[in-house]
């Protein structure tokens, strides 16, 4: 499949500059074993979400079952229903069955698509071999950049980069649907869909001893006492901030103070509590609690690669005028990313020629110039080839006869 | 790691949830059914002068229901499929690296810089749609719109060479002709290569043969051979597949023109061929095992990754993503600095500076070569630039 080939209008073509295919040596192959290791969260998702799926049908099933056999009871039990009455009972209870039935088929065809979505993504990992590493790379990273944008809620983006590249199988999109009506929600102080959300994953928040839920409150709370409605703010945290009194008694008496206060009030420590920013506080709150539940990272996995990436490859050469283009860290941008980040360590040295950019080794080993200057023998043999024999310093100027050079042997 | 055994666990798991999905399937019909026969039961057994008479029948209905247990029946499936969908989660952590974060410095990249990368990556791999809506989307200003404007002339170039038009091509690399042979480059040539073999292949032996005259003789220099070479190809005017040359209609001719094409627009832009995003992605995904290697043996050291000037441990790269020489003296082990700069002994062996000096007494006698038997003396010992 050519990855790039998007429906983009006539101007755009659509050639990427990015055609090296030519076959990796099998240490690479060890390499890329280790590389799949790191997409825990690819396989992951997909599956937390099939079993949300199962769960959630497993359910209804459940409820609507007791609801009809206790249908049945009732039905027995009494004893003035007549006989057409016991008729219409026992024929409303069928077509509650026949509801369910329906629901059972449409809740089995969803969780078949989330069991086709996680073999997807194990055969994709499956596919991955030295021969289309090229390809794959490329894959990978569109697949990080749709994590990006989701978590930064550049939804439109995201779907956009998804179907151009034929990946909705392996982007988590529809997870993230979830999370966008809660995070929309919140952005427009609406807590419903968030203590909704909450409700729907009670156990696993429990386990995880969110306090989620007790944010939301607090909030509420908070907008009851800024909208001077005292009375109902006090009902309101009887019934639900005081469950949470046993773990959490300060925040719960620091928040309950502002009924003293008010939302006019100077003092700094309540008054923050009613700074519009504790909204988004609450959306960071909710993001990271949804990623914890998915078992995603809580850092966009661009970043986490890019940390890594950029460690790798930061040399205190990076940083020199003369630094090659090919270097990310040849760019302004790059550069920045990488200031507060650690430098790359080697245990050999590795020695790349100034002249054609390649790795000097026992095949190409490296000559030493009288000046003290090193390069390939590769670039070397070539200009010498091309000048009677003559050699000249690229970076110096110093001219001297092939012949003068001698090699340097490297540990 | 085995996939297929990952493979194998989520079948179990998808043939669990099949399985109760069948029996939840067959429970509901089963009560269905007594539902529906004690329906049938009521409505032929049912005498207008009888009132009483469904009641029987729908005792016997509630006690066979609760004889089925369609509830309890369902247990031991969900039981089983529950036992299987929480092993899955388990073999997936125990098989991958649970949570790569924890390689992660707790250090807020800034939005701006990142979404700027990303627009440009889109621009420069010709995404200009996406690279649109993203930049809108992210609301970056228009910080991209230089890079976005170059990547969008080159791969005009780039479609009309697709539809054989070389005119674009032909226009840019003339107007940039010396860069080009700065760069040691014979783009120009290649491309009016093709162009010659496009007019040849119209049939029109004396437009090509002017062809050749103005345009290709300026590079008999350096090109003879492949000169001569099309210029025989006249003779095969307008059936050159027939001809000993037929592989100049290859296509693989023009692939290799549209990658030097790219490589050189890109290194005139000042731009790497490389999208710089991808290199750093790709490093990434080496570096990152490595230092969750280190991460899990060093637990406690949490604290100190957050403030390291160096990696803890060293990530081997891919030779195409080495772009500086790291010396390392191969007696003390450190990298190699302006301070302490690698020197060459007399036998070809190389050294840092501070090792050298350490064993010959701050060069006050000479010290044998750790590599090999020669006796060297500190004084004559070269710096390397490498």
């Amino acid at each position: 499949m050519e990855m790039n080939s998007l429906p983009n209008g006539n101007s755009t073509p659509s050639t990427p500059p990015v055609p090296t295919t030519t076959s990796p040596p099998s240490s690479k192959v060890g390499q890329l074993a280790e590389s799949l290791r790191l997409e825990h969260q690819f396989l992951r998702v997909p599956f937390e979400h099939y079993k949300k799926t199962i769960r959630a049908n497993h359910r209804v099933v459940e409820k609507e079952m007791s609801s009809v056999i206790s249908g049945v009871s009732d039905a027995a039990d009494r004893d003035d229903l007549s006989s057409d009455e016991a008729v219409n009972h026992l024929n409303s209870l069928v077509s509650r069955l026949q509801g369910l039935k329906r629901k059972l088929e449409e809740g089995s065809r969803v969780e078949h698509l989330q069991a086709q979505r996680c073999r997807a993504r194990l055969d994709h990992l499956e596919s991955a071999d030295a021969e289309n590493l090229s390809e794959w790379n490329n894959m990978r990273l569109k697949r990080i950049l749709v994590d990006y944008m989701l978590r930064m809620s550049y939804y439109d983006t995201a779907v956009k980069l998804a179907e151009s590249s034929n990946i909705q199988d392996l982007v988590d999109i529809d997870v993230f649907q979830e999370a966008k009506k809660v995070i929309d929600a919140l952005q427009n102080k609406e807590v419903a869909p968030a203590l909704a959300w909450c409700a729907d994953n009670k156990s696993r928040l429990k386990k995880s001893r969110s306090k989620f839920e007790f944010q939301l409150r607090l909030q509420e709370f908070v907008e009851l006492v800024r909208a001077e409605n005292n009375l109902r703010a006090i009902t309101y945290a009887r019934k639900y901030l005081a469950p949470w009194g046993s773990t959490h008694m300060k925040e719960l008496q620091r928040v309950f103070v502002t009924l003293a206060y008010k939302s006019t009030t100077e003092c700094a420590t309540y008054k923050v509590l009613f700074e519009p920013t504790q909204w988004d506080h609450l959306v960071d709150l909710f993001k990271q609690e949804f990623c914890k539940l998915y078992g995603m990272t809580l850092e966009p996995l661009l970043n986490i690669y890019l940390q890594a990436g950029l460690s790798a490859l930061k040399t205190p050469y990076c940083y020199e005028d003369d630094c090659t283009k090919e270097d990310p860290l040849s760019q302004e941008s790059f550069r920045k990313l990488a200031l507060p980040l650690p430098y790359s360590k080697q245990h050999h040295s590795k020695l790349v020629c100034y002249i054609t950019k390649e790795l000097m080794d026992t095949e190409n080993p490296p000559q030493v110039l009288p000046n003290g200057y090193v390069y390939s023998t590769k670039a070397l043999e070539e200009m010498a080839k091309k000048n009677d024999g003559k050699i000249t310093c690229p970076r110096t100027g110093f001219v001297c006869n092939y012949k003068d050079l001698v090699k340097a042997y490297i540990s | 790691m085995e996939l297929n055994t990952i493979k194998d666990a989520f079948d179990r798991v998808s043939k669990k949830q099949k399985l109760s999905c069948s029996n939840t399937q067959e429970v509901i019909d089963q009560i269905d059914q007594e539902i529906e026969q004690a329906l049938q039961k009521i409505q032929s057994a049912s005498n207008p002068d009888s009132l009483l008479d469904h009641r029987p029948i729908l005792v016997e209905l509630k006690t066979k229901l609760k004889d089925m247990a369609p509830v309890t029946q369902l247990e031991s499936t969900q039981k089983d499929l529950n036992s299987a969908l929480s092993k899955y989660p388990k073999l997936l952590e125990k098989s991958f690296n649970p949570d790569i974060s924890k390689a992660y410095r707790n250090i807020e990249f800034d939005t701006h810089t990142v979404n700027q990368i990303i627009a440009s990556h889109f621009y420069r791999q010709g995404l200009f749609e996406i690279g649109d809506l993203f930049v809108q989307e992210a609301n970056e200003p228009e910080s991209v719109a230089v890079i976005k404007s170059q990547f969008q002339d080159m791969y005009q170039i780039l479609e009309a060479m697709k539809s054989q038009n070389l005119e674009p091509a032909l226009k840019w690399a003339t107007s940039n002709a010396d860069r080009l042979k700065h760069n040691g480059s014979d783009l120009l040539m290649k491309l009016h290569s093709l162009q010659f073999v496009e007019i040849l292949q119209k049939g029109s032996r004396d437009e090509a043969l002017n062809y050749a005259r103005t345009y290709l003789s300026p590079f008999a220099s350096n090109h003879m051979d492949a000169i001569q070479k099309l210029v025989v190809c006249i003779l095969w005017a307008g059936r050159l597949d027939r001809s000993p040359y037929y592989q100049l209609l290859s296509p693989t001719n023009w692939d290799k023109v549209v990658e030097e094409l790219t490589r050189q627009f890109c290194k005139i832009l000042g731009q790497s061929y490389e999208s710089p995003l991808a290199v750093t992605v790709v490093a990434g995904a080496q570096g990152l095992p490595p230092l969750l290697k280190f991460m899990n043996v060093m637990a406690g050291k949490k604290h100190e990754w957050q403030t390291m000037k160096q990696l803890p441990v060293p990530v081997e790269l891919d030779k195409e993503y080495q772009f500086h020489s790291i010396f390392v003296c191969p007696v003390s082990k450190e990298q190699s600095t302006e301070e302490n700069p690698p020197m060459l002994m007399s036998c070809g062996h190389v050294l840092c500076k501070q090792s050298i000096m350490k064993m010959s007494k701050n060069s006050t006698k000479s010290f044998k070569c750790p590599y090999c038997p020669s006796d060297i003396d500190a004084i004559r010992c070269r710096m390397l630039y490498f």
